[in-house]
């Protein structure tokens, strides 16, 4: 059975800010879910806090709105408890890169099959606009009132070099591309990171919009998704920023080495008994 | 000559200390004595000083035995270390190579040179000088001599047959040489026991509970219960996740649990310190969550290695807002199994966080019980599979608990969240919504405290003195009240299982029914004691005994405590 993209909508009203890229967002993922044939009782939302971690609220399906960071984690332990349910974790460029940086490391690198949309705006916009792991060098926010002394991440970059196994970056502004590439990271087959540039015009003024939507152009044709060397060189890119994606291979997912290691664990006899285990505990 | 007696080998790393001490004490175990054994290590990975302790008694025990009546020592310089920690029984033998002389502080003790190294290269085993030990031990304590070479079977199987016949002569040639006897064999001594540490207990109860999901980042001293349900849970089909962080452990937990897994946890004090944010999560999304901390002396590293009654205030306590939680001590090893189990049925039918505390002195040392009681009944989670148009995660009930549905279950669907919700799970700021849910929350501490009311009481029913203490504390405390009320005393003891929400009225009412009260805990800051007076009510003139942790507490150290057997005596 199918399900409409309108299925997936609830009626509470978003609290983002008029202009806010993550409304496009928030309807790219009601048209990504029914798209890749999910069904709202068998479909996990899971965030972090900021702007962005609010989504799951607009979303219906089974939804966690959480801690700050932490939405990979959570993520991570619904799905490996209940590997039937699509799981895809979303949040904002500080919650996943600052305070949860390090469990975008190991979500990454274990290639737990859930998708994580990451919605990038260059700032924290919850707590009005200081300066995040994605805001550019030199740029003065309500942190940094002599310029932000650091150099900014490219999430992609980091996924990649971390071991996703699907890395790939979109623009909310364009709801058809970004809808697709929604659909392909639910569909893939392991850790898929899909980077939404998603502007704040509250906090990064109202020309962000039209100064992503300058810089982006399509990955070339012919690019090789399945070399990391080809993928590196979409990432801090300078002029331009490449949408599209950016890298695709298939490994073992951690569902899949742990099913292994079940295997490897029980062999092919029947499960162990209560005496078995205390067994060990007795000459 | 007493049945009950204590022994000590100390060495350095790779003597094989502990080794000796563990098949002692678990051919004991078979033969149906009760043992309890200690380990303890230096800060070193490997070599470094190590000791073993073990205490054996034809009678039920429940502490480590206060001082031991014979010492195996290799080398001086590594007893050094374990001094203080280490006493001596009056009469002691210590047993130790030719070539290293005792210290002058023990020229009050019976010190007997042993060759133990040539004696084990007479027996062609040149590093079995600790089996050498074991011999002579068994001799001199009439410790049951096949059962340890069954012991010795077993723990050396992978090893070739060459080997294990040298260790087998390196244990008659300690056992036939001239040595004290200090124990009669005791005739018929029951059923074969388990031995189990505390870790093992919890790991064991996490399966037996119904625990499908365990995620966890090695902390000393908790790992065990990582190690082992990483290679249970597979068995099973549960899953166990190393995580990267006891940020993630805990996320991961509560994640498997808001997708319908049983879901546990364990820690010791520095990584219940990082989760306790999420453990906020936990009670305010109403999502069961189960954690075992294992404590250790404190603050921040501490003392990673040995136990402490502190982390307390941070169990009943810690965290920021108005956050509900409940928290369980256990007292043996036993009972860390039934604590265990206690907490998955808190934790499902209350929907709510809740922290085990236990301490290394249970979680690592070994003691004897019966498989016959590891048992206890198992509470499974409320789910409504077919959840009707009027379904509300949050709905208002009179004991604070709405049913809770899981991914998968069609017409179950919401939005929850760690901000404050409405019944629906919708965010809301307004203080009226605050307010009901705060108290909707808090009334499952009423309903658990009733239907909880977890403690031991033990002692003289008409107790003169009453001693409260909690988790373990509580072996050395009834080995003491037995002691003293054997000699006309009348002490009894009160011991919380539950210590959020405290059983009020049993603890109220055992209070007011002693003249005088006594608190014994390893807190330097009296965390116990400070918790109790912010609860109940207790005599202006109760006595404290608090003292840092970092060494077991005694059993004569609590009848010192206590203070009453001058004046039984008098």
């Amino acid at each position: 059975m199918t399900h409409t993209a309108t299925e997936f909508r609830t009626d509470l009203k978003p609290v983002w800010c008029p202009g806010c890229g993550d409304f496009a967002v928030l309807n790219s993922v009601h048209r990504a879910l029914a798209a890749a044939g999910c069904a709202p009782h068998e479909t996990i939302l899971v965030s972090g806090i900021g702007c962005s971690s609010r989504l799951p609220g607009y979303v219906e399906t089974y939804g966690l709105n959480s801690l700050h960071g932490r939405a990979l984690p959570i993520a991570t332990g619904a799905k490996l408890a209940a590997p039937r349910m699509t799981v895809v974790a979303v949040g904002g460029d500080g919650d996943g890169l600052a305070i949860g940086g390090n469990h975008f490391l190991h979500a990454s690198r274990r290639n737990v099959d859930i998708a994580y949309f990451m919605m990038d705006n260059e700032i924290y916009g919850l707590t009005k606009g200081q300066a995040g792991p994605t805001t550019p060098t030199g740029d003065r926010t309500k942190s940094t009132t002599y310029g932000n002394p650091d150099p900014s991440i490219d999430p992609c970059a980091l996924a990649i070099a971390c071991g996703a196994s699907w890395v790939a970056r979109g623009f909310s502004g364009d709801v058809k591309g970004t809808t697709e590439l929604m659909t392909r990271a639910i569909q893939h087959h392991g850790f898929a990171f899909l980077n939404i540039l998603s502007p704040c015009v509250t906090w990064r003024g109202e020309e962000q919009h039209k100064e992503i939507r300058a810089k982006t152009r399509p990955v070339p044709a012919g690019h090789d998704a399945t070399s990391r060397e080809a993928a590196m060189r979409f990432t801090d890119e300078g002029e331009h920023v490449t949408t599209g994606v950016l890298y695709e291979v298939q490994r073992p997912t951690l569902l899949d080495e742990l099913s292994d290691i079940e295997l490897r664990a029980r062999g092919n006899g029947p499960a162990p008994s209560r005496a078995d285990f205390l067994g060990a505990f007795a000459l | 000559m007493s049945e009950d007696v204590t022994f000590s080998i100390v060495g350095s790393g790779g003597d094989g200390a502990v080794v000796a001490g563990d098949l002692a004490a678990m051919a004991c175990a078979a033969v149906g004595l009760h043992v309890i054994k200690t380990e303890a290590y230096g800060p070193q990975i490997r070599g470094g000083e190590s000791s073993s302790t073990v205490r054996i008694s034809p009678v039920p025990i429940a502490a480590q035995g206060d001082a031991s009546d014979a010492l195996i020592v290799f080398r001086f310089a590594d007893f050094a270390r374990f001094r203080s920690e280490m006493p001596l029984a009056e009469g002691c033998i210590v047993l130790h190579e030719p070539d290293d002389a005792p210290p002058p502080e023990l020229a009050a003790f019976r010190c007997v040179p042993v060759p133990f190294g040539q004696l084990a290269k007479d027996a062609g085993a040149p590093g079995a000088k600790n089996i050498v030990a074991l011999g002579l031990l068994a001799a001199m304590f009439a410790l049951p001599v096949d059962s340890i070479r069954t012991a010795m079977r077993k723990r050396f199987r992978k090893r070739e047959a060459s080997i294990i016949d040298a260790n087998f002569r390196a244990f008659d040639i300690g056992f036939s040489f001239p040595s004290p006897r200090l124990r009669a064999e005791t005739q018929s001594e029951g059923q074969s026991r388990l031995l189990m540490s505390g870790n093992e207990a919890t790991a064991f109860a996490a399966l037996h509970a119904g625990c499908s999901f365990f995620a966890g980042y090695p902390i000393t001293p908790s790992t065990e219960i990582l190690q082992l349900l990483g290679e249970w849970l597979p068995k099973i089909g549960g899953t166990c996740l190393q995580t990267e962080d006891e940020l993630a452990a805990i996320g991961a937990v509560v994640g498997a649990s808001f997708a319908g897994s049983k879901a546990m946890t364990a820690t010791s004090g520095p990584g219940l310190s990082l989760m306790s944010e999420m453990l906020g999560l936990s009670s305010i999304a109403e999502i069961p969550s189960v954690v075992v901390n294992v404590q250790r002396g404190g603050p921040s590293t501490g003392i990673p290695t040995k136990s402490e009654q502190s982390d307390l205030f941070h169990a009943v306590y810690g965290g920021h807002g108005d956050m509900p939680r409940v928290v369980l001590g256990c007292c043996d090893v036993e009972d860390a199994f039934h604590t265990t189990i206690d907490a998955f049925n808190i934790a499902e039918e209350f929907q709510l966080p809740v922290i085990v505390l236990s301490d290394q002195l249970i979680a690592q040392r070994r003691e004897t019980i019966d498989a016959a009681s590891l048992v206890h009944d198992v509470v499974q989670r409320r789910v409504p599979q077919e959840p009707d148009e009027s379904y509300r995660r949050y709905a208002m009930t009179e004991d604070g608990v709405s049913a809770m549905t899981v991914p998968g279950i069609a017409g179950g669907m919401y939005q929850t969240n760690g901000l404050e919700h409405d019944e629906q799970g919708r965010p809301s700021s307004m203080f009226i919504t605050h307010e009901r849910m705060n108290a909707k929350r808090h009334r499952k501490l009423d309903a658990i405290a009733e239907k909880y009311p977890l403690f031991r009481r033990f002692g003289a029913a008409d107790a003169e003195v009453g001693i409260l203490c909690w988790g373990s504390s509580a072996g050395p405390v009834a080995e003491a009240i037995e002691a003293m009320n054997a000699k006309g005393a009348r002490v009894a003891a009160f011991v919380p299982r539950i210590l959020a929400p405290l059983p009020l009225q049993e603890l109220q009412a055992f209070i007011d029914s002693c003249a005088r009260i006594v608190i014994i805990e390893l807190s330097y800051e009296e965390q116990f004691h400070r918790y109790l007076r912010s609860l109940i009510t207790l005599p202006p003139e109760t006595d404290v005994h608090a003292r840092s942790g970092a060494k077991a507490l005694s059993v004569t150290e609590v009848i010192e405590a206590a203070a009453v057997l001058e004046e039984v005596t008098a």
